[in-house]
């Protein structure tokens, strides 16, 4: 039954994934994409990390996708489909892509936790606030710091100049 | 429950599915669509891993975290970027501009 | 007293770097500090040697270097020698300086020139004080230097530049020789102050050796054959640093050198020998390129190298106290000639003896000094020159070698010939060319007067009249000097046929029978050409090293440019290929780097399969 619930989230996930970068309509991506990250969210779930799959529908689906939609509707014409969406190097870059697919695959297949099972220890959400503010406060400052700068330099650098 | 090395697998598709996007798509910003792509991929190994093989503590879920607000601060300064760069040009196609040539 | 002895060089030092500091603020002033300063060590030397006496004394300021077991200290050897060379080098010193104020007014680098004539007066003062051979050595490069930078002191001019080049180039061949001889004496563990010199152990072969690597630096310094090269040549300077450097102090200190390491050279009667032989024949050879010369500066540089050549023939001959003697008075009557001949070239702006003539009417001063120098150096009863050149017969007639007498004896008549053809055809006679002469300042006329009674009045203190006193305080004996009425009547005549043979050729324009026949030509035309030794060593070390060289710069351009050049085409033609992977475009250089993670990862993957 679980087995098949994570099948499922998987097959979903990596289909929308696919989907993102290769359908045509630059909007028709973002959507898939906003698919996958609901997928990841509820792969979570799953995997008994509940604070976390709720961010990541917050964040990336709340906030990010909104961001990006806004970016993909004040920059490109929509419908033009005459346009190629792929460069000169389509078919090396295909083929770097599956080789090193084959490649981690074989990785993954080799290596010794491939068959590892879940511990029955489960991260709840008291324990990962007390980690942030006492044994990771300092990268977690680190973040804020990093945030204030990017919202900084997205103002600066996107700033009509007259 | 199922093993390890299925998420690791799943991740790992997930980050080729993005290495592709990044090499041959020509829209920036499906450029970043893929770049989100291979974070979401990083994180999903942080929380199997945290969930299969972790601590109390929660290292992996604290990273995936932070991965997550990184990922927020690059995609908003990439998207200004693109924005930015169309006013200029007129294009989001990364291969109009070849401004690191010599 | 006498241990105030080191303060003495420490005065013109001083003068040095403030003139170097702020001798362009000075301008004038430069000057007077240096004159200033060389006065006062002129001072301290007169104090010192009222306060010596007889015998030495050294004395350590620090210790210095302990070198295969000899230790060496910076220490201060003040003896009858290093005195009389004191007052020589800072009465002499401060004369020229006080000429060089008249005689460089108005020169772009007026107090450059003072700069340098006090850093030389400092190094030599320091040389002559040195207690041991290593002190004395740098002080000898300081001396070189500071010749070398005067000489080139007109660098504009190229043959004062080469000069300079060749004065140092010359030099530094006997410096390396004396550099070796020190060597010799530490490697050997024997002691370098010239306190303990005499009865060295060892191989006799070696220290006789050494001996002669010390005189071959001396041979440099003091210009003497082969080595004298560089001396006329080195006229190319200033006349006042050619009065003080290459005339009075500078040259001296080889002479001086051999006088400090007397011992080394009595020990071993080879060395002896080789000093008096080269003096002997610098005397002789010089002496006769002095008689065809026509550049007034020329003919007394010449005669500078015949003058040490024969203060090297006295020491070699064993008439130390007859050649440390000749030392001190030629200084006098050098400096004095140089200055003399400076005076005349400042007024009729030529240096060439053919153009001058009648000067006497014209510039009375500098005309009877130049008159009293020019006797003393020809040795005319009773002058200084005459006094120290009889030493000098005395000790030969002593020495019992006729061969070595008779240089002697040769070369006093060709100087006597000279110098009084010098006179003549410039003082007396009428003019031979339209100048407007005129006498220099008293500035300049000044020490030339004072320079004039010394080379009077120096004689008598080596003279029977004084019982020799000079030779009693330089050697430490009681002994006298007797009046010897042979050796004087013997000498003044040989003076006088010299001086004769100059009138009767100059002023009465008689000519030698078969002065044009072919044979004697020949002769003239190699004197003329000063032996063609600069010719020979044109050809023995200048064109081979100039041979050389071309090889050299043949070499280096095709091969190993080429080499550099064909590394340069390649880096080139591999770029050509090497820039298209620069295309500017982020997704190429995204493929690269993906392919090359995927390359790294194959790898990794081999190891793990152990397929590598």
């Amino acid at each position: 039954m679980n087995a098949v619930v994570f099948y499922m989230i998987a097959l979903f996930i990596a289909v929308s994934a696919v989907l993102s970068v290769t359908v045509r309509d630059i909007f028709h991506g973002a959507v898939a994409l906003t698919m996958t990250l609901l997928g990841i969210a509820f792969l979570y779930f799953y995997l008994d990390a509940g604070f976390l799959g709720v961010i990541q529908i917050l964040v990336y689906v709340g906030g990010i996708m909104a961001l990006f939609v806004f970016a993909i509707m004040l920059t490109s014409k929509m419908g033009d489909h005459k346009i190629p969406q792929v460069n000169a190097q389509f078919w090396p870059g295909l083929l770097i892509a599956a080789v090193l697919c084959a490649v981690l695959l074989k990785i993954v297949v080799d290596s010794s936790w491939m068959h590892a099972q879940a511990s029955a220890v489960i991260t709840d959400l008291q324990t990962i606030g007390r980690s942030l503010v006492t044994g990771y406060v300092l990268p977690f400052e680190f973040i804020s710091l990093l945030l204030l700068a990017a919202l900084v330099g997205a103002i600066v650098i996107g700033k009509v100049r007259r | 429950m199922i093993p390890l090395g299925h998420i690791v697998m799943l991740s790992m598709f997930l980050f080729c599915v993005g290495v592709y996007g990044i090499l041959t798509q020509r829209h920036a910003i499906r450029f970043l669509i893929s770049v989100e792509l291979i974070l979401n991929a990083a994180n999903i190994n942080l929380v199997a891993f945290n969930k299969y093989w972790g601590t109390p503590d929660g290292l992996g879920q604290v990273f995936a975290l932070f991965v997550i607000a990184v990922a927020a601060a690059a995609s908003v300064v990439g998207l200004i970027l693109v924005i930015a760069v169309y006013r200029l040009r007129k294009s989001v196609f990364i291969d109009d501009f070849n401004l690191l040539k010599w | 007293m006498v241990k105030l002895a080191h303060w003495i060089p420490v005065f013109p030092f001083i003068a040095f770097w403030l003139n170097l500091a702020f001798g362009r603020r000075l301008g004038r002033g430069s000057a007077y500090i240096a004159v200033a300063a060389s006065l006062m060590s002129a001072a301290l030397s007169v104090i010192v040697f009222l306060g010596l006496r007889h015998g030495a004394v050294a004395y350590d300021l620090a210790p210095w270097v302990t070198i295969n077991g000899v230790p060496v200290t910076v220490g201060i050897m003040v003896d009858s020698l290093a005195v009389m060379m004191l007052l020589v080098v800072t009465v002499v010193g401060s004369m020229i300086q006080i000429y060089s104020i008249g005689y460089m007014g108005g020169d772009v680098r007026f107090s450059r020139y003072f700069a340098y004539i006090s850093l030389f007066m400092a190094s030599m003062l320091g040389l002559v004080l040195a207690d041991n051979l290593l002190m004395l050595y740098i002080f000898w490069e300081g001396v070189g230097v500071c010749s070398c930078l005067l000489v080139a002191f007109w660098y504009e001019k190229p043959s004062a530049a080469a000069a300079g080049v060749k004065a140092f180039v010359t030099t530094r061949v006997g410096d390396t020789g004396l550099l070796i001889g020190i060597l010799i004496l530490l490697a050997t563990g024997h002691s370098l102050r010239f306190a303990d010199f005499g009865g060295f152990s060892g191989s006799e072969m070696l220290m006789a050796v050494a001996a002669l690597l010390i005189f071959l630096g001396a041979m440099g310094k003091s210009a003497q054959f082969p080595l004298h090269v560089w001396l006329p040549d080195a006229m190319e300077g200033p006349t006042s640093v050619s009065a003080l450097i290459h005339a009075a102090t500078m040259v001296a200190a080889g002479v001086y050198l051999v006088a400090r390491s007397y011992v080394l050279f009595t020990d071993h009667p080879l060395a002896l020998q080789t000093v008096a032989v080269i003096g002997a024949i610098s005397a002789v050879m010089a002496a006769s390129i002095a008689c065809t010369a026509n550049d007034i500066k020329k003919v007394l540089a010449y005669s500078t190298i015949s003058q040490l050549g024969l203060m090297m023939l006295a020491l070699g001959a064993g008439g130390y106290a007859a050649g440390t003697f000749h030392l001190m008075t030629h200084a006098f009557f050098k400096a004095l000639l140089f200055l003399g001949a400076g005076s005349v070239i400042h007024a009729v702006h030529t240096q060439d003896i053919r153009q001058m003539g009648g000067l006497i009417h014209k510039m009375r001063i500098t005309a009877i000094t130049f008159i009293v120098g020019a006797l003393a150096l020809a040795g005319v009863m009773p002058l200084a020159g005459f006094w120290s050149k009889d030493e000098i017969f005395m000790a030969l007639w002593q020495n019992g070698n006729p061969v070595l007498f008779g240089a002697a004896v040769l070369t006093s008549f060709l100087t006597a010939f000279y110098m009084a053809r010098v006179i003549f055809m410039i003082f007396l006679g009428v003019p031979r060319a339209e100048t407007h002469a005129h006498e220099s300042p008293a500035v300049m006329t000044g020490p030339l007067v004072v320079l004039a009674l010394f080379a009077t009045g120096l004689g008598f203190i080596g003279s029977p009249f004084c019982q020799g006193a000079f030779q009693q305080f330089i050697t430490g004996h009681e002994e006298g000097v007797h009046l010897n009425a042979g050796m004087i009547i013997f000498s003044t005549l040989i003076s006088l046929a010299g001086i004769g043979l100059a009138y009767l050729g100059v002023m009465r324009g008689v000519k030698c029978p078969g002065d044009d026949c072919p044979r004697r030509q020949w002769l003239i035309r190699v004197v003329e050409n000063k032996y063609y030794i600069d010719e020979l060593y044109q050809f023995l070390f200048i064109q081979p090293f100039n041979r050389l060289c071309a090889a050299l710069t043949r070499f280096d351009r095709d091969r190993i440019d080429g080499a550099v050049n064909a590394v340069a085409v390649l880096t080139a033609a591999l770029a050509r290929f090497g820039r298209r992977l620069q295309t500017g475009r982020v997704e190429n250089y995204l493929l690269m780097q993906v392919a090359g993670l995927l390359i790294l990862l194959l790898f990794i993957l081999g190891k793990l399969c152990h397929i590598f």
